[in-house]
């Protein structure tokens, strides 16, 4: 399974991707909605997007409007992880077609626990 | 004298705590309040963003240097005698800045941006700024201090 | 005491694999403590004995409970998901379809700081706005029923597995914490309760959840549990176990039901053995 995270901070991206790889994705980042969208319009495709609010060029809110317009994207998860916290603001974010929600600080079983909920865990190697 | 403080040392503490518990640490208990009087930086490092909204203001995260480089690697989760870069390093306390200064902001009446983190070895100037109640915190026996500010 | 190398990583990979924590080296205190009430519990002298036992014959039961001590505190809302969706798409409907009107009536064992009950009506409620829910929600501890009646919860707790959707609609922020709805809280009663007592009042139960309990006591107090939770149960009701639990070799009066991955069980007129 794949995922792309967009995030600003190069920090903040290794740390997202990191746990997602070891749930068992493959990952990729972009910097900024704009990148991210780059990346879908060139043809690539993945499962999850962890998509950040506040970025330069195009924010999180405005990358979720995008993919949500197009149909050919219909297939692509949309979780926000954001300090953005304020009551108004996730339902900004829902109602822009954001599917899920993680409030940062978050663990990595925070985000285990977001993509149980989503369906898009992995299948479990056994121990 | 005072106008509104936005938000009071009890909520900043939480918000630290809660970042160094889920991202730093991996669990809580580790962050405490500062008793070892006013803290006094010999090598600091300043991490700091500012909101302009309801409430226009700075929050400034300041500690040792050596204090950032173990609080980075907690948080980028590195082991044994790996060094961390200068990159990492600014980037990493730079976002640390960013998550409690978000925090913080989602507390205010109105939502406003976050300013991208600056940080520095000399701490911002402070000259004419009011200073509100921040959080002087110690994280396993160092001192990080938190200082808020209206700009 | 200090903990082998092969315990360690042994213990690091399984949490890894089910949670994907990291266990970093320099956590073997961690390790250490959380794992040794349980070690001494199965019997063993020891972490590394008991985990030694558990590598020469491994059981999902004891992976899971080795799992659940090492995670961070905070309880999951709509812990693994399935339950709650066996719940809303085929246990709730079908207990309506014979009995339309009225309350359902739920019980909550080993309710903790809540998550449990809210999560349920949160679920119960989406596919069914109108209906009275009455939980009774139960627990040891005086300390995490008062947290679980004030309803407030921290960012940190409200990240675990609660959706979004349910979030806005069920919770207002005070301060840096978020708070349960007046409405939710209304329909649920918190109290203090020993399984090894008599049922709590509230019943009869349509439905009784007592997840990832069982697993902490012997079979003959497994046996004398169950057999309390059923004489609460209606018949034909409804009992949900955590996800490696099951009454096969306990208590032979109850019906596994195959409804997704859960184990959920249904009361049956069998007479026990």
């Amino acid at each position: 399974m794949r995922a792309l995270v967009i995030d600003d901070s190069r920090v903040m991206r290794r740390i997202i991707a990191g746990t997602l790889r070891t749930i068992g994705y493959s990952t990729s980042e972009a910097g900024d909605g704009r990148e991210a969208l780059d990346l879908l319009e060139a043809g690539e495709t993945y499962d999850l997007a962890c998509i950040d609010w506040n970025m330069p060029v195009m924010d999180g809110l405005e990358f979720v409007t995008a993919v949500r317009e197009n149909r050919e994207w219909r297939g692509l998860t949309l979780m926000m992880v954001t300090t953005e916290s304020e009551h108004g603001q996730i339902v900004r974010a829902l109602a822009a077609g954001a599917h899920e929600y993680l409030i940062k600080p978050f663990t990595p079983d925070a985000i285990r626990d977001k993509l149980d909920l989503l369906g898009l865990l992995p299948i479990e190697e056994s121990v | 004298m005072t106008t509104f403080a936005p938000f009071d040392t009890v909520q900043i503490t939480e918000v630290a705590g809660e970042i160094f518990a889920a991202m730093i640490d991996g669990e809580p208990g580790l962050l405490f309040p500062w008793t070892g009087g006013p803290i006094v930086l010999s090598e600091p490092l300043f991490a700091w963003v500012e909101m302009h909204d309801a409430f226009s203001g700075r929050v400034v995260l300041s500690t040792e240097t050596s204090t950032a480089h173990a609080l980075v690697r907690g948080l980028l989760g590195m082991t044994g005698g790996e060094a961390v870069s200068e990159a990492d390093l600014v980037d990493a306390f730079g976002e640390v800045a960013n998550v409690v200064g978000g925090n913080l902001k989602a507390l205010l009446p109105t939502q406003g941006r976050l300013t991208l983190p600056v940080v520095g070895r000399v701490a911002p100037s402070t000259e004419g700024l009011t200073r509100f109640d921040g959080a002087a915190l110690s994280w396993c026996g160092r001192p990080l201090d938190i200082t808020v500010w209206r700009i | 005491m200090t903990l082998a190398a092969d315990t360690f990583s042994y213990v690091a990979d399984l949490v890894r694999q089910r949670s994907a924590i990291q266990l970093a080296p320099g956590k073997e205190y961690l390790v250490e403590s959380r794992l040794l009430p349980i070690a001494r519990q199965a019997g063993a002298g020891s972490v590394d004995e008991y985990v030694r036992e558990l590598r020469r014959l491994p059981r999902p039961a004891e992976h899971e409970r080795v799992v659940e001590a090492l995670t961070t505190n905070e309880t999951s809302w709509f812990r693994d998901v399935a339950p709650f969706t066996s719940l809303t798409g085929h246990i709730v409907p079908e207990l309506l379809g014979n009995r339309p009107t009225s309350t359902l009536r739920v019980w909550s064992a080993a309710c903790s700081t809540g998550q449990e009950p809210y999560s349920i009506l949160m679920a119960v409620l989406e596919s069914n706005p109108a209906l009275q829910v009455q939980i009774t929600a139960t627990d040891l501890s005086e300390e995490v029923l008062s947290r679980a009646r004030a309803g407030r919860y921290s960012q940190l707790e409200i990240n675990r597995g609660l959706p979004a959707s349910h979030l806005v609609r069920h919770f207002t922020r005070v301060g840096t914490e978020w708070e349960v709805s007046q409405r939710l809280r209304s329909m649920v009663t918190f109290s203090k309760h020993n399984l090894l007592n008599a049922p709590p009042l509230g019943g009869p139960f349509d439905v009784v959840f007592l997840r990832n309990v069982l697993i902490y006591f012997d079979l003959a107090t497994k046996r004398e549990v169950l057999r309390r939770a059923r004489a609460v149960i209606r018949p034909g009701g409804y009992l949900l176990l955590g996800g490696a639990e099951t009454t096969l070799g306990i208590d032979d009066t109850w019906e596994r039901v195959a409804v997704g991955r859960s184990s959920v069980y249904r009361r049956t007129e069998r007479r026990a053995a």
